[in-house]
């Protein structure tokens, strides 16, 4: 009796956290295309107007970023503004959770076929590496790990938690500011 | 090392062997079609490679009712709506691609619009467009390299736009690959070593980058052991049929196992190059195999190392010590390419093919990053790392 209610319950719990995941995954995307050189030198090859989507087949959580240009990012809640470029799609929300809680790299993702990708294979790599460059950065080190291939050598705790903290900033002041215009 | 999940996809049926040729009229008629068109290049009409299989369909009373013999090497958009033409003019109901990559790839792309409708072929660009079956297709490959007769891809390009147009679609796939060994017996030596280590590479990196599973490790090492058994035979006899056959079959298990586990930092490497400096596929999966294997090893040895057993044979494999034994699959590999060297000059570095300045390492680099089988490689490659294996491969 109790198990048949606590399964739609932590189904439920899963799509809330895949859909958690994506608004802040979206906003810190933002962030760090606004201080990182190597995010911005990644998205500068990206055509201006440029727009990116990952979502959960087939009409589930999505996460939508548009390249303003020169290299800056942006996540738009919701529809995309134009018809997208890139869509990179879990066909399950299952596949989702496994990536989003980190206990499946997003490379072994698509080793595993987890996710179809729609558009430019290039821009995909590229937008891969750009989420990989967000996770080490926002993520401590051992669930890093996790989340990418090899975490990178150079990059020192300081450096790190300075980073960390600007983009978490960042990322509360959008979420503030979006409170705000829809209050 | 396998994946805990995977996927592995192969509906193609394999005809292979001696008379395999004399079954397309069977095969053809088997699937409702009358009215096959062969496309194919110049250069296989030229050799004589379509008499057995005209003549196999003429004794069985099918009528090949169209013959498009104009591909060429980098096939276009304008070509596959020619092709086109003629299959709809002639009424035709099938597709025989007898050929190469190119011949193979341009039939596919002919095969949507034959089957889907339409002129331009961009309109079915991607993954996933394709929804339904389409028209009754066989492939006779006559490299033993690039396993398209058994890929679910097509790359055509777009000279308007100067792109290559991607396809892909389970749909693609052949009905039936015939493999029969008389489509390379005139093989060029210079052709068949580099398609030869073509087939080895994609065998090798099914069998060591991200995508590896049980299924698609059993066809890569069945291939890299009947190519490290016959390639060399092959080289010293070109008319050793079963030899050819071995070459042929391994071919066709690489890209087997390639098309469900897919490739890495060789063959980003490779597309780069090719494009950059127009140089034939596999002589630039021969190029890289050895270092970027070099660069992988400390997370590839196991791989690596239980691959010995099929480069060497299994007295060469328990005369190694296990932890020297992926040290000794790169020796093995850079002692093939060595002799394949002796035989028929395929360069083993990059100085020695003559067509890549040293100034242009810097964009093959730079776009190698940007290909999609990087994703697929153990390491994670930044621009350095990519520009160091290149400058290891120099000379």
């Amino acid at each position: 009796m109790l198990t048949r209610h606590i399964k739609p319950m932590a189904l439920q719990a899963r799509r809330l956290y895949v859909e958690v995941m994506f608004q802040v995954m979206g906003q810190a995307l933002q962030a760090i295309s606004e201080m990182d050189r190597e995010v911005q030198a990644e998205a500068r090859a990206l055509p201006n107007g440029f727009i990116f989507e990952m979502m959960v087949m087939p009409n589930g959580p999505n996460m939508i970023i548009e390249h303003l240009g020169a290299g800056a990012l942006r996540f738009h809640a919701g529809k995309p503004p134009r018809p997208v470029n890139l869509s990179i799609q879990f066909k399950h929300i299952a596949h989702a959770f496994l990536v989003l809680s980190f206990q499946e790299k997003t490379s072994v993702a698509f080793a595993n076929d987890r996710m179809l990708v729609n558009g430019d294979i290039s821009h995909a790599v590229r937008m891969t590496r750009i989420l990989n460059r967000l996770e080490v950065f926002i993520l401590p080190k051992l669930v890093a790990g996790r989340a990418v291939k090899e975490y990178p050598d150079n990059l020192k705790l300081p450096t790190k938690l300075i980073s960390a903290a600007r983009i978490y900033l960042k990322v509360a002041s959008q979420f503030f500011d979006r409170v705000r215009a829809t209050t | 090392m396998n994946n805990d999940y995977y996927e592995f996809f192969c509906p193609v049926k394999v005809i292979a062997g001696k008379a395999a040729l004399e079954h397309i009229p069977y095969e053809v008629r088997g699937l409702a079609a009358k009215r096959p068109m062969i496309i194919t290049d110049k250069g296989v009409r030229g050799a004589g490679l379509l008499e057995p299989i005209i003549s196999a369909c003429e004794e069985s009373d099918l009528e090949i009712v169209a013959i498009y013999d104009d591909v060429p090497p980098d096939s276009s958009t304008a070509v596959v709506r020619d092709i086109v033409g003629v299959y709809r003019q002639e009424k035709c109901d099938s597709i025989i691609a007898v050929g190469g990559g190119s011949a193979i790839d341009t039939a596919k792309a002919v095969n949507i619009l034959a089957s889907e409708g339409g002129d331009d072929i961009r309109a079915y660009v991607g993954a996933g467009v394709i929804k339904k079956a389409l028209k009754p297709f066989f492939v006779v490959p006559t490299t033993a390299g690039t396993g398209s007769e058994v890929t679910s891809v097509a790359v055509i390009a777009d000279h308007e736009k100067s792109v290559k147009l991607p396809f892909s679609s389970s749909f693609l796939l052949p009905n039936a690959a015939i493999i029969d060994p008389r489509m390379t017996l005139t093989l060029p030596p210079h052709v068949t070593a580099a398609t030869a280590m073509d087939a080895m590479t994609h065998a090798v990196e099914a069998f060591t980058c991200m995508g590896k599973n049980p299924l698609s490790d059993a066809y890569a090492t069945s291939a890299i052991t009947k190519i490290s058994a016959s390639l060399r035979i092959v080289m010293k006899d070109p008319k050793n049929a079963d030899a050819r056959l071995e070459l042929a079959q391994a071919s066709t298990m690489a890209g087997i196992a390639f098309s469900n586990s897919m490739v890495g930092l060789v063959h980003a490497l490779g597309h780069a190059t090719g494009s950059i400096c127009h140089l034939p596929h596999g002589l630039c999966m021969n190029l890289f195999l050895p270092y970027v294997l070099e660069y992988n090893l400390e997370s590839i040895r196991e791989p690596l190392g239980e691959l010995l057993l099929y480069l060497e044979g299994p007295d060469a494999f328990a005369a190694t010590p296990l932890s020297r034994r992926p040290e000794a699959s790169i020796s093995a590999i850079r002692r093939l390419r060595d002799d394949l060297y002796k035989h028929c000059k395929l360069p083993r570095t990059i100085k020695e093919t003559g067509k890549i300045k040293e100034h242009e390492l810097e964009k093959i680099a730079t776009n190698a990053l940007d290909d999609g089988s990087i994703m697929f490689n153990r390491r994670e490659v930044s621009l350095e790392d990519a520009r160091a294996v290149l400058k290891r491969a120099w000379a």
